[in-house]
Parts: C-alpha cells; sequence; structure tokens
C-alpha cells in the first residue's frame, strides 16, 4: 500500500513538472536567446514574462483545430499523442535523486533508448499522413536522420554501460560517485550529446522541420494543440536529452553540500542552456552533410570508444 | 566607337538602316532591318573589337500611328571596352515577330518574355515564349501598348478570390500543378521511358517562407535533388512602367521607392540620374557628396539586410538579430534625414530635399567608428564557422562567362570574378574622388558573393568616411528654374519663382525630345532607367532594367543538380526584392 502511493505520488511529480518545465522551457528559451541575441524576449507576463507559456497555451487551445481533408485523419489524430507519450514514458526511468524514480529498470537505458525509437515514428508517420509534398520530404529526411543517429546514440552511451557493468540507470549514476564518466568516457558524451541533438532536432540538426526550406516540415500541416503537442514533444526531449546526459556522464544527482535534487536540476539547466546556446550560434548543416558527418565522424569514434572501453575494462578485470 | 559603327556599315549594307551618335551623351544608337537583327546582333557578340557579351536590357515602345508601330530595343554592354550600344528593330502591327537572340545571350530568355508579355511581340526560335510577369489566362491584351487604358480593361474583377465564408469548406483540393502545366516545367516533358520512373514537382511558393518575397518556383525533384527549377513570377507585378506614362518626372520619384523597397534610395537616385541626364543638368558638388554618401548609407543598410537574411535561411538566427541591431541605428538616421524608414525619399532632380544637419554628421561619425568591429563581429559567427562554409563553399556555382551571358551584374556578377562596378566604370557621384576597392571573388559560389557583400560593407563605410571629410559647403540643388522648382522662400517672395512653380507644379517639366539609359550601381546590381521622351512632361515610355528580375533568369542554371536545402542559399545569394522584380 506504501509502495502504491509512493509510486503514484512520484509518477505525479514527475508528470507535472516535466509538463511544467517544458512549458518553462519555452520562456527560457526566447528569453536566453534574447539575451544572447540583443533584445528582450517575452517580457510582459508575469514577472519577467515567465508566464507567458501560459497565454501561448491558451491560446493554441483555443485555435481551431483544422485536420486537412486530404489527410490520413486516424493516423493523422493519433501521431502528436505518440511524440508526448514517448517523451514522457521515457522519464518513467530517469532517477532524479536516490530511490525518486517511477520504474527502477534494471535495463533502464533499453528502455530509454526504445522509447527514442518510438518517437521517431511519430515524425514519419505524421508527415506521411500529412499528404503534403513538404510533409512527406521532412518526414523522408527524419526517417534517415533518426535511424542512423539512433545507432551512434546507442553505441556511444555503451561506454557508460560497461564502466558501471549495469543498464540500471541509478547504478550508473551511483558508478559515478568519485570520477564522473564524462572524464573516461568523453568521446562517448560527445557521440551521445550529438545524437540526442539530432533525435531530438535541435539546429545544427534540425533538418526535419528546417523551416526555411521544408515550412516546418513533418508537422506542416498540423495546428491547434495537435502542434502543441509537437512542441512540447521537442522540449520534452530536450528536458530527456539532458536529464540522460546528466545522469550517463555528468553523475547524475551527485554533488557537494547541495541536495541531490538541486545538483540534477542545475547540471540539467547547464545542459539546457548549453543547447540553446548551440541553437543562438550555429547554422544549419544540409541533409547529406548531416549524415555524412554521423557516418564518418560520429560512428567511428562512437566505436573506437566502445573498443577501447571494452578492451580497458577486460584488461583490468584480468 | 566610329571604326567599329563604319565595319558595321560595310558588312551590314542592307541590315544597318542608320546610326544615332548622341555625342553629348556618348550613346550609339544603331537601327536594323527586323529581318537582320540576329546577324547583327552575333556579330556584335563574337567580333573581339566590338565584343558585347553582355546584355543589358531588351526593351519595347509602342508609335501606333508609325506604319512600323512597335520598335524594339537591345542596350548591349561591352565589358573588355566598357562601352554601351542600342540597337532598334522597328516591327509592323501585323506581323510583330522578330527572331530571338536567346542563342547568343541566354539572359536574353526572360527579356524576350517580359517583351512579348507587355507588348505583344513573339521571338521566333525563343526556347519557352510565355507570359512572365501577367498571369498565363491573362486576356486582356498587352499592357505597355499605348491603346491600353491604365486602369485595365476590367479583367481583375473576375478574379477567383479566396473561398468566402458562407461558401462550404473545400473538401477535395486538387493537385497545385494541373496536368496541362506539368509539362512546363518538366525537363524532359516527352520521355515517359526514362531512367527516373517517376517525379516529383514541388510547388515552392508562392506563400514560402524563405522564398524573400512572393515567388514560385516549380522545382522537379528527383529524390531532394533539383532537375529543373522554373521561376514563376509576377505576383507583385504592379504595372509600374504603365504607371509612369501618366505621370510627370517629378510624380515618379516616389514610385521608384517601392521597386527595390528594401534599398529605396538607391532606386531614388537611379531614377533621378536618368532624368537629369535626359535634362542635361549639372548637380552642385555639395549635393552629389551627399547623394554618394546616402547611396553608401543605403548599399550598408541593403547588405546588412541581406546578410541576415541569408544568415536566417541557414539557420544562424543569431545574426539575423545582430544585423539588425545596426540597421536600426542606420534607419534612425535615414528617419531624420527624410522622415521615412522603409519608402524613403529625399533625392530630387537636380539635388537632395534638405540638408545635411551637423547632428547627423556626428550620429554618422559615431555610427562609423564602431561598424568595423560589427562586421568582424558578423564574420566572427560565420566565416570560421565550418557549417557555414560547407553550406556556402561550391554551392551555385556559376562561371564567369556565364554570369556575363545572363546579363548579371553587381555582387553576383564579382562573386564570378568579374570586375566589373558601374561606379568605377562610369563614375557618377564623388566616387571617382574618394579611394575605395572593388571586391572580386574568384569561384562563383555562394561563399564568395557572401564575402564581397560583406568587404563591400567595409568599402561602403570607408567611402562614407571620405565623403564626411571632404564635403564642401554650398547649394544642395542645382538653379535651373525651368525644371527644379524653386525653394519655398523664393516662390512667396519673387513672381518669376512663382511662375515657375505653378508650371511645373500643374503641368511638369518639359524635357527636350529624346531617350537614354542610365545605370547605377544599386546594392543588387546594375538598375538602369532607359527614358523614351517626346518633349511632353511624361515619359513616353519608361524602362527599368531590375537587376533581381535578371538574375531570376540564371535561377535554372545555377540551382539544377543542387538539393531542396540549396535552393533557399541560391534566393538569398541573389539578393532578389520581389518588388523591383516584378514592378
Amino acid at each position: 500500500m506504501i509502495d502504491w502511493s509512493h509510486t503514484a505520488l512520484t509518477i505525479a511529480v514527475i508528470l507535472g513538472s516535466c509538463l511544467t518545465l517544458a512549458g518553462m522551457l519555452i520562456w527560457v528559451e526566447r528569453r536566453l536567446l534574447g539575451v544572447w541575441q540583443e533584445r528582450y524576449g517575452p517580457n510582459r507576463l508575469g514577472p519577467g514574462g515567465c508566464l507567458q507559456s501560459l497565454a501561448d497555451m491558451i491560446k493554441i487551445f483555443t485555435k481551431e483545430d483544422w485536420i486537412p481533408p486530404f489527410a490520413d485523419k486516424a493516423v493523422f489524430v493519433i501521431t502528436p499523442a505518440i511524440v508526448v507519450i514517448t517523451a514522457l514514458m521515457s522519464f518513467a526511468v530517469i532517477p532524479i535523486a536516490p530511490n525518486f524514480v517511477v520504474a527502477d529498470l534494471n535495463v533502464g537505458v533499453l528502455f530509454f533508448l526504445a522509447m527514442s525509437s518510438l518517437a521517431a515514428y511519430s515524425v514519419i508517420i505524421g508527415g506521411w499522413a500529412s499528404n503534403n509534398k513538404f510533409a512527406f520530404l521532412g518526414s523522408l529526411r527524419a526517417i534517415a536522420q533518426l535511424l542512423s543517429y539512433e545507432v551512434f546514440m546507442g553505441i556511444s552511451l555503451m561506454g557508460a554501460v560497461i564502466l558501471a557493468g549495469s543498464f540500471n540507470l541509478s547504478d550508473i549514476v551511483n558508478a559515478q560517485q568519485h570520477q564522473w564518466f564524462v572524464i573516461p568516457q568523453f568521446l562517448g558524451f560527445l557521440g551521445f550529446f550529438m545524437a540526442g541533438l539530432a533525435e531530438a532536432h535541435r539546429t545544427p540538426f534540425d533538418m526535419p522541420e528546417a523551416e526555411a526550406e521544408l515550412v516546418a516540415g513533418y508537422h506542416s500541416e498540423y495546428s491547434g494543440m495537435k502542434f502543441g503537442m509537437f512542441f512540447v514533444g521537442e522540449y520534452l526531449s530536450i528536458l530527456l536529452l539532458s536529464a540522460m546526459t546528466v545522469i550517463l556522464f555528468f553523475g547524475g544527482w551527485h554533488g557537494p553540500w547541495l541536495p541531490p535534487v538541486v545538483w540534477f536540476g542545475l547540471k540539467m539547466f547547464g545542459f539546457i542552456a548549453l543547447i540553446i546556446l548551440i541553437r543562438a550560434a550555429w547554422p544549419r548543416f544540409r541533409f547529406d552533410q548531416l549524415l555524412s558527418f554521423g557516418w564518418k565522424v560520429v560512428m567511428p569514434l562512437a566505436l573506437i570508444n566502445l573498443l577501447v572501453t571494452g578492451g580497458v575494462v577486460l584488461w583490468r578485470a584480468g | 566607337m566610329q571604326s567599329l559603327i563604319e565595319t558595321l556599315l560595310k558588312k551590314f549594307p542592307e541590315g544597318v538602316l542608320s546610326v544615332d551618335v548622341d555625342t553629348a551623351r556618348s550613346e550609339v544608337t544603331v537601327h536594323v532591318a527586323a529581318s537582320r537583327i540576329l546577324e547583327i546582333a552575333r556579330f556584335l557578340h563574337d567580333d573581339p573589337e566590338a565584343c558585347f557579351d553582355h546584355i543589358t536590357d531588351i526593351c519595347s515602345a509602342d508609335y501606333p500611328s508609325d506604319q512600323q508601330r512597335f520598335e524594339v530595343i537591345y542596350l548591349l554592354l561591352s565589358l573588355p571596352h566598357g562601352k554601351r550600344i542600342r540597337l532598334k528593330a522597328r516591327i509592323t502591327e501585323d506581323n510583330p515577330s522578330l527572331d530571338s537572340v536567346t542563342s547568343i545571350w541566354r539572359g536574353a530568355e526572360f527579356l524576350e518574355r517580359e517583351v512579348y508579355d507587355m507588348m505583344g511581340i513573339r521571338f521566333t526560335g525563343h526556347p519557352d515564349l510565355r507570359r512572365i510577369l501577367l498571369p498565363e489566362d491573362y486576356a486582356e491584351g498587352y499592357p505597355l501598348r499605348k491603346d491600353f487604358p491604365t486602369e485595365g480593361r476590367g479583367w481583375r474583377s473576375q478574379f477567383d478570390f479566396i473561398p468566402r465564408l458562407d461558401e462550404p469548406p473545400v473538401e477535395q483540393i486538387e493537385s497545385e500543378v494541373s496536368e496541362a502545366d506539368r509539362k512546363v516545367f518538366l525537363l524532359e516533358p516527352n520521355s515517359s521511358s526514362s531512367t527516373r520512373r517517376e517525379e516529383l514537382l514541388l510547388n515552392m511558393g508562392p506563400q514560402h517562407p524563405s522564398t524573400h518575397g512572393v515567388v514560385r518556383v516549380v522545382l522537379e525533384l528527383d529524390g531532394e535533388r533539383i532537375v529543373k527549377a522554373t521561376p514563376d513570377l509576377g505576383y507583385l507585378h504592379r504595372g509600374v512602367e504603365k504607371l509612369a506614362e501618366g505621370l510627370a518626372y517629378m510624380q515618379i520619384i516616389p514610385h521608384t521607392d517601392r521597386l527595390d523597397y528594401v534599398c529605396a534610395m538607391a532606386n531614388n537616385y537611379a531614377y533621378v540620374r536618368a532624368v537629369e541626364k535626359l535634362l542635361d543638368i549639372t548637380v552642385p558638388e555639395r549635393a552629389e557628396y551627399i547623394r554618394t554618401l546616402v547611396a553608401e548609407m543605403q548599399r550598408i543598410l541593403g547588405h546588412l539586410f541581406w546578410l541576415g537574411a541569408q544568415a536566417l535561411d541557414i539557420g544562424a538566427m543569431t545574426v539575423f538579430f545582430w544585423t539588425f541591431r545596426e540597421r536600426e541605428t542606420l534607419l534612425d538616421m535615414f528617419e531624420r534625414l527624410c522622415g521615412a524608414r522603409l519608402t524613403l525619399n529625399y533625392y530630387r532632380i537636380g539635388g537632395v530635399d534638405s540638408d545635411f544637419t551637423p547632428e547627423l554628421v556626428t550620429c554618422l561619425k559615431e555610427f562609423l567608428e564602431t561598424f568595423p568591429q560589427k562586421v568582424d563581429e558578423y564574420d566572427s559567427l560565420l566565416a570560421s564557422n565550418r557549417i557555414w562554409l560547407g553550406r556556402t563553399k561550391h554551392i551555385a556555382v556559376i562561371s564567369g562567362e556565364d554570369a556575363i551571358n545572363f546579363g548579371m551584374t553587381g555582387p553576383t556578377l564579382r562573386g564570378s570574378g568579374v570586375s566589373y562596378d558601374v561606379r568605377k566604370l562610369e563614375p557618377y557621384g564623388v566616387y571617382h574622388k574618394v579611394d575605395w576597392d572593388v571586391p572580386v571573388g574568384k569561384n562563383g559560389d555562394t561563399y564568395d558573393r557572401y564575402w564581397i557583400r560583406v568587404e563591400e560593407m567595409r568599402q561602403s563605410a570607408r567611402i562614407i568616411s571620405q565623403c564626411l571629410d571632404q564635403m564642401p559647403p554650398g547649394p544642395i540643388i542645382a538653379d535651373i528654374p525651368q525644371y527644379i522648382p524653386p525653394p519655398k522662400l523664393q516662390v512667396m517672395r519673387d513672381m518669376e519663382s512663382l511662375i515657375h512653380h505653378f508650371v511645373i507644379f500643374t503641368q511638369g517639366f518639359k524635357p527636350p525630345k529624346g531617350e537614354t539609359y542610365c545605370a547605377t550601381e544599386a546594392p543588387k546590381g546594375e538598375l538602369g532607367f532607359f527614358i523614351i521622351s517626346d518633349g511632353s512632361p511624361r515619359p513616353y515610355r519608361l524602362k527599368i532594367r531590375s537587376p533581381s528580375f535578371i538574375h531570376l533568369g540564371a535561377f535554372d542554371h545555377m540551382a539544377r543538380g543542387y538539393l531542396i536545402s540549396d535552393i533557399i542559399t541560391i534566393f538569398g545569394t541573389y539578393d532578389v526584392v520581389m518588388g523591383e522584380c516584378d514592378r
């Protein structure tokens, strides 16, 4: 009984904070971009404009929810839900602090990878169901991009798994009590972070929805709250990417003086800011450049990293 | 030039009907027989002594009372010799057709289509003679003919507009390119058995975030690779050339603001210079300095806008906001200068509207102190960024010969290594009195054109600061009462001035009979005005040579083989403004 209520409470807290944070993140991104681009960003609603997302949400809920007559209705409607559900499901295995996790799965890493693979479907079928050439091209790009970067992501985080000797995310965090994995696994971190950016469709890998060329890519035809779901889904995946990076390579909740939750939050915010700074500073890759970068640079590095890590661990074990 | 004319007369005794040499304006016009136009044009292009390798413009004029009603005017430029020539051919109303010169200058393709669209003259041998600015099903005739009313013939009222609210919602949306149209946009319309099994036609625009205005490009795709790109222009066509025929010379100035609305001053300057050339007016020295200076401010403004837009298209959004920061400072100065921020209107025939105040000079000097560092700042975000290099190097390459053949000008031509700048070739204003360089690229790719424009901003800053130092005191507008309205104070006190003022503002001034072409280096390229005056207060024909229009003529050539992502880079690299392109 106690177990039940504990889990329910954790779910409620994590779900609530994820959705709130994703909403706030939109405001944070706009404000931070404003700082770097020498302008204000939203600063009117609430202190410093922090209620902007609330206003956006109200607006987006009251928008006309239009389904194009040429679209495949059932699939078209399901797609946005898949985006948000898969992103939220992944948070189930994220340990925010000791014992503060919804499901402490012993295959947590695999569960995370599975969920991010499922998220790829939303992009693919969303573009397909829209029956629009721009959306179609966007989803074609997305298929190639997500499938490739899925591979690199899996390979580059294996180094951390080998060092910790477990697929359980809490175990991985605990293994970093004395030394963060970013030091022995720097290549792995780079590969994972880049693959994560590609999975979250962030600059410089935001080809599937490159607004300048493909209007809005695979979600061109979506409007109202369905579009809002894609939007929230994207910010959820930024949160997820930062959380996973912190867990796998930056010691999770470990840190002196402050309570674990605060440390986790601070580290996550650091990565969120980094992702936004990348958006502010860099142009966008071209699609073919992105793929050749992935297969010719990230892939070999990740493989070498895996090979060396495995070798060293075996040699030490002896 | 004299020897060339003699050669022409000797070689084509029947072809060349007469030669007019306008020594005052140093312009040469050759009247040729319509049937021999292709031969003579080919000779002028191929002959090393003539070498008219650049087609500047093709213009048409209508003389309803003449037996040979239509006149087609070819404006040619020889880049190696730095000379211009005009060819004129007369054709009758019964058989309005001429040989196409597209086999000599590929840039003539769009120009001839425009002549066909506006005047109804057919060009035999043209590969794709369709309407260009007006819709394909336009049924009212040819608007630049003199018997066509300026307000049109009522076709507009029959448009299918957006479905009204009380109509049932659209249930079925048809394919946006009809079967009949498809063949226009396909590279090999008839080969069903080609190696590609199925081609994809993608309609880019007219409502697309990065086409830089309302233009539509139909792309034939093989995967993401472009097989053929067909620009469809005219969504912003307002008939400025037709409107100008009903306006007095002074009234046309505000219309030129709306051509290239990003660089309104540059259009003002080009037009005003053309009228001054027609009237043979000399502008006071201070006014020349102010004009040059303001034109360079406008160039910086235009290039800043272009840089921001191009960077935004490629995904570097911060550069966009940074360039707009500097643009804001400049726009504030323009606001002080002439009261407007977008449709700037400052140049007047014979000078400028108001004087440069000392506060403005201080403002400008402050701006110039920091501006070179700001340019370095943009450069630091882009020029060393590998993603930026990957997106711009070897993209949309055009060789120097091709660029000339297509009639390109401005940074787009200089990027291909051709050092042609109107400011150096035919110096106007005070460009010959200040020290500056023309940046020239090598590879003809997007990166070179980017580099040239960034470098031009630095050069413009140099020109401005020299102009500020050298600017002499004196009048800012020429004192020629029959053409230029006298100052208000004088009008109120002096009877003669009042009469001139009254005449100019009620009827407009009457320039001498004649015609002239005047080219100006606008930020986008060579902006030229060709004016035919019949001695009345309104131009008989005003032709605008807009660089954007001519650059889009090379779009297909430059886009083939690249990817969809590169299309927006190509749009950006031309720096097109549709207001100027469609006129």
